[in-house]
């Protein structure tokens, strides 16, 4: 055994690999080298450990595939086939599209829509999300601000009337007492008990651009995806800023894979299980606290770079939704993916299973993403949601489950 | 007949025209007459039509061997392959809006333009709109072509004019998004053609992103707008990077320079303006030596000029609007500064000249075209300009009315679909014949035509190519002696 095995073999493992791991970063950047790749692998392992271990893995270990997919479509009830975002809540499943906002009640399998002859303050609805405590609707209006859903009516908050920095509106999270809104021109912060506003710029955050395009909240972290300028962190306990940026500082390449976000035009986040997964245009990345670890599509199971957002359903697993469909890591340690794709000459689908770059399966679909351009993603229980501009998707989780299991041939 | 039944019948006929579509020939293609479109054009407008709602168009994508024709030696971290380079392959748009039917009923053909025609206070200035002057001539030139085009006979499919919906780009609190989605919602425009700020007009694309409705840039050189890889957005004139690039090789390959200084505009335009000179000059191993921001508008820099005095530079670089940097260049002359003064395109203009006097005399300026040379197109075009609006056409008008002639011609043959009009343009097979020049789009669908330094010499702007001032490129010229 080497001296590196040794060395990590022994307890704590995770931090030493951790320290050992960084030391040669820090010290041989440029050039990854095998003692790197050894603590890399076994930080892998460790993270493994409710699995088999990373040298255990074989072909044969597969991951869950979505095999039944649903299509919903204007002929189905909803007001417009581009779908921008689905957020599920419950029995109900809420849906902004091009043209109004509409709600899928899963005992009945029907929709009910509002348009703006409806009282909706404008047609086009780009964010959602449910205040668990109220069970208030916040929805993010594409040029036509902020409104909230609640008991039957829409109030609506607006550059004019309220704090809300700017009316076009590409997210809305809500975070304890508050609700964000990313927008084109800085973020807000709504305070539902005191009604008061904080506006977040260039003026009070850290942001090169004010360029606002995602926004996020779970587990005591906001994350502002922000268009030019990186991803933003903001600590609601210490109410202090963060900024990851790519530490290249060039537009026109990524030097390196892993030593920080992929690119500076960010358009996604999701944190979960301490790990934040991030969506850009530019490929992708999953970040630990300390490690980095980018994403391309020539290189994984992600269709494409362009990636409109991003869904982590764990330390493990995030969902991508892309311009060519949606790539799906599903085990982080081992680098294996499905890639959900529409084939737009037989309208089948086709699953793909993938280490890394190599093609383990493909699995035949009758049916699959009712268009391969890819906008939103949402976790509802086991089964998942897809939001695409020609349609919304689910597909059902009967028999999911996490990560990799052994198939037998 | 039953609801089933009527379905069927809606599905077999779907069916049918889709095959319709899917085996039109070239020859089938409905393209008006009067639009010259090339044998190689019409076979792309063929796929263009059979890709419908799932597919995309089966062509080729342009593949670029270098970023915005960067010599090597001025590529970041050059000693370095990086793990992945961006731009060098055409972006696609992969959505379903080629699907989308034209309307049944149209009465004008409206594109859209968005530019600062009147003043207004700017987010991305931080005071008082600045760029007025150039967003009027913008106006002109987009005024000018539709004219153009429905003196022509408007829009040929139909018999129907073309038809100008005009927003001012008010920079207060991003209201530049919210123009796009008005125009795009409630005109129900094709296509847009502006802007000019860089922050407004970043904030304007991603708009028009998420809308997908073609965005044509035609004043704004900010390099990092066609860096966002928004398959939507085109530009049809050199940007900062470019004219950059050609300074920095014009001051160190040709004149050797070992020190130079810059003062330059405290904004977004001034920032990331000369952010290629910086770089560049680094890369060659001549780096910045000190760089200064000035308020815009500023009367007084006299802060600014000590400290670049007293940094002892061999030239300075001044980015920025024309006024402020014929006043720079007066206090400069004024105490006894004579170096040599680069500035941007913004520069080269005759407001500059009012201001600067005797003191223009020498100032060389990048310049994303060259308004000296021989054209009956753009001889026509001045011709066209005077008579409509007794004046001379300037930059900005001749860049808005290109860019506003390609908005025309590709809505001319793709017909009323926005994917379709953005693909016209995306997979054009030629140049655009401009006023400006021949404009062939790169992968990012920016204009990778040459572009020119503008000299003042005897009282007027002179322009010349990087072969006429026999600027050498790459590794020729200085040695290398900067490591990233």
């Amino acid at each position: 055994m080497s001296a590196m095995k040794l060395l990590v073999s022994r307890w704590p493992t995770r931090l030493a690999a951790s320290l050992i791991l960084a030391a040669v970063c820090a010290t041989a950047a440029p050039v990854r080298s095998a003692a790197a790749d050894e603590a890399a692998a076994v930080l892998a392992a460790d993270a493994t450990a409710d699995g088999p271990a990373i040298e255990e893995i074989t072909d044969q270990h597969l991951p869950f595939i979505y095999t039944e997919w649903e299509h919903f479509t204007t002929a189905d009830g909803l007001p417009h086939d581009h779908i921008f975002v689905v957020k599920a809540d419950g029995y109900r499943v809420w849906v902004g599209t091009d043209d109004g906002l509409a709600c899928y009640d899963k005992r009945t399998g029907k929709f009910q829509t509002w348009k703006e002859e409806d009282g909706l303050p404008w047609r086009v609805v780009t964010a959602l999300d449910v205040d668990r405590k109220t069970g208030d609707l916040w929805i993010g209006l594409f040029g036509g601000g902020l409104a909230r859903y609640s008991a039957g009516r829409f109030d609506h908050f607006n550059q004019l009337n309220s704090g809300l920095v700017n009316d076009v509106v590409y997210g809305v999270a809500v975070e304890n007492n508050h609700v964000w809104a990313a927008t084109t021109a800085g973020a807000s912060r709504y305070n539902t008990v005191t009604r008061n506003w904080e506006i977040f710029t260039e003026k009070n955050a850290p942001m090169e651009e004010i360029w606002n395009y995602g926004v996020s909240y779970n587990d005591g972290m906001v994350y502002l995806a922000v268009w030019g300028s990186g991803v933003l962190e903001f600590d609601v306990t210490t109410e202090r800023w963060n900024v990851y940026l790519p530490t290249d500082g060039e537009m026109e390449i990524n030097l390196y894979r892993d030593d920080g976000i992929v690119h500076v035009i960010t358009t996604g986040t999701s944190y979960v299980d301490k790990i934040l997964w991030i969506s850009t245009y530019f490929g992708a990345s999953r970040y630990d606290g300390r490690n980095w670890r980018g994403y391309y599509a020539h290189e994984t199971g992600l269709p494409n770079d362009f990636i409109p957002s991003v869904k982590g359903r764990s330390a493990n697993e995030a969902w991508f939704a892309t311009d060519r469909g949606a790539g799906v890591i599903v085990d982080f340690p081992t680098d294996t993916w499905v890639t959900y794709t529409r084939d737009p000459v037989t309208q089948r689908g086709q699953a793909v299973i993938q280490r890394g770059e190599r093609v383990l399966k493909t699995v035949d679909l009758e049916r699959c993403l009712p268009h391969n351009f890819c906008n939103w993603i949402e976790f509802d229980g086991d089964d998942v949601w897809v939001a695409t501009s020609k349609g919304l998707a689910r597909a059902r989780g009967t028999g999911y489950y996490p990560r990799l299991k052994e198939v037998k041939p | 007949m039953t609801v089933r039944q009527f379905q069927a019948m809606g599905l077999i006929l779907v069916l049918a025209l889709a095959g319709h579509v899917a085996s039109l020939r070239a020859d089938e293609l409905d393209i008006p007459e009067q639009v010259p479109v090339s044998p190689e054009m019409r076979e792309v407008l063929r796929m263009i039509h059979a890709a419908g709602t799932y597919d995309t168009p089966n062509l080729p994508l342009r593949q670029d061997e270098t970023y915005a024709n960067t010599s090597p030696d001025l590529v970041p971290f050059r000693h370095v392959e990086p793990h992945i380079r961006f731009f060098l392959e055409q972006m696609e748009y992969t959505g379903p809006g080629r699907g989308k039917p034209e309307p049944e009923h149209v009465d004008t053909v409206k594109i859209g333009f968005l530019g600062p025609i009147e003043p207004t206070v700017s987010v991305a200035t931080g005071g008082v709109s600045h760029a007025e002057y150039l967003g009027v001539k913008m106006l002109q030139g987009s005024k000018l072509a539709i004219e153009h085009a429905n003196a022509a006979g408007g829009y040929f499919r139909r018999n129907i004019p073309f038809e100008l919906i005009v927003r001012n780009d008010n920079g207060l609190w991003g209201s530049s998004g919210e123009e796009i989605i008005n125009m795009a919602y409630r005109e129900k425009v094709w296509a847009i053609l502006g802007s000019i700020d860089g922050a407004n007009s970043h904030i304007a694309i991603r708009v028009g992103l998420r809308i997908e409705i073609p965005m044509m840039g035609t004043g704004n050189t900010d390099p990092t707008l066609m860096e966002t890889n928004i398959p939507w957005v085109m530009r049809c004139m050199g940007d900062d990077r470019r004219m950059g690039y050609l300074l920095v090789d014009y001051m160190y390959r040709k004149l050797d320079l070992r020190r130079v200084g810059i003062i330059r505009a405290s904004n977004r335009f001034g920032r990331f303006g000369v952010r290629e000179v910086v770089d560049g000059s680094r890369r060659l191993g001549r780096p910045i030596i000190i760089e200064m921001a000035y308020p815009l508008g500023v009367e007084d820099v006299s802060l600014q000029l000590d400290r670049i005095a007293a940094a002892n530079v061999d030239a300075v670089v001044h980015w920025g609007d024309a006024a402020d940097g014929a006043r720079i260049l007066n206090q400069m002359r004024a105490r006894g500064m004579n170096q040599p003064f680069f500035a941007n395109d913004r520069c080269a203009t005759d407001a500059f000249v009012e201001i600067a006097g005797e003191n223009a005399e020498g100032v060389i300026c990048g310049f994303p075209w060259n308004p000296d040379r021989e054209c009956p197109r753009l001889d026509a075009f001045r011709v066209a300009f005077r008579e409509r609006f007794n004046e001379e056409p300037e930059t900005q008008a001749a860049h808005a009315y290109d860019g506003m002639n390609m908005l025309i011609w590709a809505t001319q043959v793709a017909g009323l679909n926005r994917a379709k009009i953005r693909d016209a343009l995306a997979f054009r097979t030629e140049p655009w014949p401009g006023v400006t020049g021949d404009i062939p789009f790169s992968a990012v669908l920016d204009d990778a035509g040459e572009v020119f330094l503008a000299k003042f010499e005897n009282g007027r702007w002179r322009y010349y190519s990087r072969e006429e001032l026999e600027i050498p490129e790459a590794m020729e010229g200085i040695p290398v002696t900067a490591v990233e």
